[in-house]
């Protein structure tokens, strides 16, 4: 059996797709269910950077703040997709009316990368409320030794 | 088809071009799913061109794994999984640069005051790896071996029609190789089109015309290394035999030469030397000097028998005081390495280096070497300095085998494949302008300290 990969791509420019990978996984609320379509996931920033020409990019999902880089694959990825070939005409070598093929759809050359754990964000409420709970416990503490 | 294109836009090009400060919202596509058809190809550089003009073949029969074929290249597809979330993108529009443009794919959603949208439309796990390998030579040699061409076959009971016979595209159809190699393969096992299929010749029917060709060259007086292919076809065109074996029989036993007057053919006398060897040893063992014997008689007159041609194709063993022969062909033994080296620790439990290399110099395995080989499939034992090394059997087990399954990935996936929630750690503690506090200040009492 043989199975075509065809490339209708013309003079060497597949349309280029883009990836962007994150450590673990991204669950929804339970109170969301499957209704997961056109359902923000995050926000995807491009930050510059002082230190290093490469921009950082920060993806914040929910309370989570991800940082990662853009990096170029070293070989590329294509995106093939099945197919059953109808223009069976179009290729007299290969007869049979239901053969199946593969045709490339694009070509994925660069991804973001978020490879570190996710760093929750505390909103600024919470933080001075911790604060001055810290403050009041720290005052209780000395008073004791005291 | 249009409308597919319009229905998978993403967005890419804005999310991998997205400048400096500036922010964009990535979401699931309103057509977000599972999509099995769709598959991620890690393709190398070099292999790209062969892609983009449409020379790229998955071959194999659903019960064999599929291989990937370059015009001269075969390639065994590898599935890797991932733990990370692999977000796809499709390719959108091109991004306007005004900022206040607003992507109008994503309408759904009134709440977003972004001005751009990305859009996932799949999550993908797997991709799949390419690793460059042999081609499967063993099934075109047991293919082509299924009805080997026989002279006068026609007058045969004409019931079998064309089964065990094979043209050019069933091979390709039925083969993990890619055109050239197929190509190779078929000159490796000297097989000639006749009528469309590819055929091999015989032992009985190559014998009895290179019979006929030395018998004809004394008769006629032709020289051995010059025989006119003109005169050679027709003598034994009237003697019945088919053209197109005639030259396949020179073909394989000889070398073509240009010559003045059309076209020459100069046997090849290490070719013809042992083809009567193996004659002469048919398929049992021999006495060496009774062979020696056999064979010297045998060989057309001109030509020098030496037991060097006979390396790879034959065995000696000792019994005794006599030393036994038999054939032992290289060429008959598989083409991949495990197999080989199971063929041949059958024959013997040990061997030589000098009986050994002619048997594994052949073996090509794409990114191992032979010494790799060597080190993979068989012990070397080397019992004091000065003597030979000899091989046998290695075990043959995997690494893994002896690893405790703790240290395995799937433990390792299991024990993270909870959700662990990320947890404010040091940096995320609230600064406060007051002295950092430090020891008690230790009060020293009265009195002598006690030791």
């Amino acid at each position: 059996m043989q199975i075509r990969v065809k490339c209708n791509c013309s003079d060497e420019k597949c349309p280029e797709w883009a990836i962007v990978e994150l450590q673990g996984v991204v669950e929804s609320q339970s109170n969301i269910g499957d209704q997961i379509h056109d359902l923000e996931i995050g926000k995807l920033c491009c930050s510059s950077s002082s230190s290093s020409s490469q921009p950082r990019y920060t993806f914040t999902v929910g309370y989570h703040e991800l940082s990662g880089t853009k990096v170029y694959l070293k070989k590329p990825l294509l995106v093939l997709k099945k197919k059953v070939a109808e223009d069976a005409a179009a290729l007299p070598e290969f007869p049979a009316s239901s053969t199946p093929e593969l045709e490339v759809i694009g070509i994925i050359c660069q991804k973001i990368l978020f490879k570190t754990r996710p760093k929750a964000l505390i909103s600024s409420t919470v933080s001075i409320l911790q604060a001055i709970f810290k403050l009041l416990l720290l005052n209780f503490i000395s008073s004791f030794i005291l | 088809m249009e409308v597919e294109d319009k229905e998978l836009r993403g967005g890419a090009e804005s999310v991998l071009n997205l400048a400096q400060g500036s922010s964009i919202s990535i979401r699931y596509h309103s057509l977000f799913g599972d999509y099995n058809d769709l598959l991620l190809l890690e393709a190398d550089e070099a292999f790209l061109p062969d892609i983009l003009q449409n020379r790229v073949t998955i071959r194999g029969q659903t019960n064999e794994e599929a291989v990937l074929c370059t015009p001269s290249a075969t390639y065994a597809m590898k599935s890797v999984g991932t733990s990370n979330s692999v977000f796809l993108i499709p390719p959108g529009k091109p991004i306007l640069v005004s900022v206040n443009d607003t992507c109008s794919d994503n309408k759904a959603n009134p709440s977003a005051v972004t001005e751009e949208v990305s859009s996932i439309i799949k999550v993908a796990s797997t991709n799949m790896e390419l690793v460059l390998v042999a081609p499967s030579l063993d099934k075109l040699k047991s293919l082509l071996h299924e009805r080997p061409y026989k002279l006068n076959e026609d007058l045969e009971v004409e019931s079998r029609g064309n089964v065990g016979l094979y043209r050019w595209h069933d091979l390709l159809e039925q083969i993990q190789a890619s055109e050239q190699e197929l190509k190779d393969g078929l000159k490796l096992f000297s097989a000639v089109e006749i009528d469309g299929f590819w055929r091999v010749i015989d032992g009985k029917t190559m014998d009895e015309i290179l019979s006929m060709v030395l018998n004809n060259s004394i008769l006629q007086g032709w020289p051995l290394n010059a025989l006119k292919e003109d005169e050679v076809v027709s003598v034994l065109e009237t003697d019945g035999y088919p053209q197109k074996i005639i030259l396949h029989c020179l073909e394989t036993f000889g070398i073509m030469v240009e010559g003045s007057d059309g076209k020459l053919w100069s046997l090849d006398e290490k070719k013809v030397c042992l083809h009567f060897a193996l004659v002469a040893l048919g398929g049992g063992m021999m006495k060496l000097d009774i062979f020696l014997q056999k064979w010297k008689h045998s060989v057309p007159s001109g030509m020098q028998a030496d037991l060097k041609m006979l390396e790879g194709e034959v065995l000696y063993e000792k019994l005794g005081f006599e030393t036994w022969i038999h054939a032992f062909r290289a060429s008959a033994l598989p083409s991949s390495p495990a197999m080989r080296f199971a063929a041949l620790f059958r024959e013997r439990s040990k061997w030589e280096w000098k009986d050994l290399e002619p048997y594994i110099r052949d073996l090509r395995v794409p990114g191992l070497s032979l010494e790799g080989l060597l080190i993979k499939y068989t012990r070397r034992t080397q019992p004091s300095a000065d003597v030979e090394p000899i091989f046998s059997a290695s075990v043959g087990d995997i690494p893994e085998n002896y690893v405790h399954q703790w240290y395995t990935k799937d433990m390792f996936m299991k024990a993270y494949s909870r959700f662990i929630k990320p947890i404010p750690g040091e940096e995320d503690w609230p600064h406060e302008d007051h002295a950092p506090s430090g020891p008690p200040t230790c009060n020293v009492l009265p009195g002598r300290p006690r030791k």
